[in-house]
């Protein structure tokens, strides 16, 4: 094919992709009056921060007049605690997923065990289960043991949500480490840990850390288990997106802000670790 | 330093060469995770709460029962179904075709690939706020977009039409995850040796001819793993449907897991934990058919 028509047409597809995004962003810019203008305003809009100003407070001392009464910016729609149980509960997950996951998965690649891969086929299997399936009976069990409606319960639940992941793909990239280095270590009388945590894990250090940036994601993102198994104690950014839907209509330039500030730090995690991106979606059974 | 001794924790335990102590965290938070579910979503299949008494009843078999005879069952299983299939196939045939044009050394072809990541990262439910607003009744873009070309008659909406809605959500689901099978489709495309591509050349075969006898064999087990990923996360999927459509109108959107879902929020704690375990009996079948049959590794 002509070299300059796949240009073209790579471009265009990166832009039709990127599109939305884009839109998203300008929603949460937007004054409403430009929101719903038709045909759309993609870029002679007036820009207003107002909708980030009353998410995040930005402004502390920006003061709105609301039915007579003056209050502090922010208000309703106020979410940073949202922002903070989001980010306790992605590296509270992330820490407890990835310290489960090393070990099973040096194990796995060092230490064959009888049946290894019908518990691989195993760990599989329990990354196909629908989270409905797991969040029920989830909600009867945390209910009996108080761990309802607590950043400890949903951090659990999301640490088992991405240990197939993190072992599938911890095992593919100690699997990459040639096992001489044990062999000659052992011999040499180091203990089993001493060469697993002085010498394979700085090996693996890259690994580590892309796996770690997609249990991040995967928690950052996730919706289902926290929609059943919080009240109101806490809320991630995904489920209290869909709050700005109400009855008298919707919020969409705050609900474009939180959006927007909840999508640019995961796109620059996922820029930094591109480079293993194929083998993580992969679980580790694709190379790049 | 005398690494025996400096690292040896207290009885030795880590240090076992045995892989016990290595794997029982992760044994322990898999029973909790896979087998205690399992076996609680089977119990609560069997059980149902009775508003009247107030309490969790045994109640044998009228759930399986209720689920077999339930219309909005059938129709949810078969939305699953039809959203599974046709989200996989366009997402792999259009994934394929974009993995063809930007599998490139050329400048440029690496942020085209770049840029393509960025949809993977963001949260299922806030990809369906920005289609909700796109494909609003009345100032989305989308519905404009298909208004002003005639596709749609003036008063159509898309999410609240019985036939389009389906459609609406399985639009965000492709727009989020073409990118998915592209990226691995370009990672296989890419570690593909170049000698049977450069001999096919040199003995005249024409470029599709190439693809259907080289490039698709020779893939086969990316795009397998891809398919199985891909697949897996369909069946699964319910952030869209629960922002869009909330499985409306009527029941026309409700996917299995919605309705496990709202059944679970009705009180109907028995039925819905049937519906679910009934979805996750499902895939746990095919998916390991597939493992098998497609010769999948891990």
């Amino acid at each position: 094919m002509n070299k300059v028509l796949k240009q073209v047409l790579g471009w265009f597809t990166a832009a039709v992709f990127f599109f939305p995004i884009y839109f998203w962003i300008t929603v949460s810019i937007k004054k409403d009056k430009d929101i719903f203008a038709l045909p759309p305003k993609l870029f002679n809009f007036d820009i207003s921060l107002e909708a980030y100003e009353e998410v995040f407070g930005i402004s502390r001392f920006l003061y709105v007049e609301d039915m007579g009464a003056v209050r502090p910016g922010g208000g309703d729609f106020y979410m940073m605690p949202n922002l903070v149980d989001s980010i306790i509960i992605a590296l509270g997950s992330t820490g407890l997923a990835m310290l489960i996951s090393i070990l099973g998965a040096y194990s796995l690649s060092r230490i064959p065990i009888r049946g290894q891969q019908h518990f691989m086929g195993w760990i599989l299997s329990t990354r196909m289960m629908p989270p409905v399936a797991v969040a029920i009976p989830m909600f009867f069990i945390y209910k009996n043991i108080g761990l309802m409606d607590t950043h400890l319960g949903i951090i659990i639940i999301h640490a088992l949500m991405n240990l197939p992941l993190a072992v599938l793909l911890m095992k593919s990239f100690f699997d990459d480490i040639p096992k001489d280095i044990d062999e000659a270590a052992l011999l040499d009388g180091a203990s089993r840990f001493y060469v697993f945590w002085r010498l394979i894990v700085p090996l693996a250090i890259g690994g580590i850390a892309a796996t770690a940036v997609l249990c991040f994601i995967f928690s950052w993102t996730e919706f289902i288990f926290v929609l059943i198994l919080t009240q109101t104690g806490l809320k991630t950014i995904p489920v209290v997106s869909t709050s700005f839907v109400t009855s008298t209509g919707t919020a969409w330039d705050n609900m474009a802000a939180l959006g927007t500030a909840a999508i640019i730090p995961a796109f620059i995690f996922i820029l930094l670790v591109q480079r293993h991106l194929v083998r993580g979606l992969t679980l580790g059974s694709v190379k790049q | 330093m005398d690494s025996k001794k400096s690292y040896s924790l207290p009885g030795g335990f880590i240090n076992s060469d045995s892989s016990l102590p290595w794997l029982l965290p992760l044994i322990t938070m898999l029973v909790v995770f896979a087998i205690i579910p399992f076996f609680y979503n089977i119990y609560l299949s069997f059980h149902e709460f009775v508003p009247a008494k107030r309490a969790l009843l045994f109640v044998g078999w009228d759930n399986w029962i209720r689920l077999f005879t339930d219309e909005v069952f059938w129709g949810s299983l078969k939305v699953s179904l039809y959203y599974t299939f046709m989200c996989l196939a366009i997402q792999l045939v259009l994934g394929m075709g974009i993995a063809l044009l930007i599998d490139s050394d050329d400048p440029g072809f690496g942020i085209i690939r770049s840029i393509l990541t960025l949809t993977l990262v963001i949260p299922p439910a806030i990809a369906g706020m920005i289609f909700l607003i796109m494909e609003d009744a009345n100032y989305g873009l989308i519905t404009w977009g298909l208004k002003s070309m005639g596709l749609i008659g003036q008063e159509d909406t898309i999410l609240a039409d019985p036939t389009l809605a389906l459609w609406g959500v399985m639009l965000v689901d492709i727009w989020q995850w073409t990118p998915f099978m592209v990226l691995i489709l370009v990672a296989g495309l890419r570690s593909l040796p170049s000698e049977p591509f450069e001999s096919a050349m040199i003995d005249g075969a024409r470029p599709f001819q190439v693809f259907r006898r080289l490039t698709l064999p020779m893939l086969h087990k990316v795009i397998a793993v891809a398919v199985l990923i891909r697949g897996i996360d369909l069946w699964r999927m319910v952030d869209y449907v629960f922002v869009l459509t909330s499985g409306g109108p009527g029941t026309s959107t409700y996917t299995l897991s919605l309705y496990a879902w709202q059944r679970f929020t009705f009180v109907q704690w028995g039925y819905g934990a049937t519906i679910s375990l009934f979805s996750l009996i499902v895939i746990l079948i095919v998916g390991n058919a597939f493992i098998h049959f497609a010769k999948v590794k891990w």
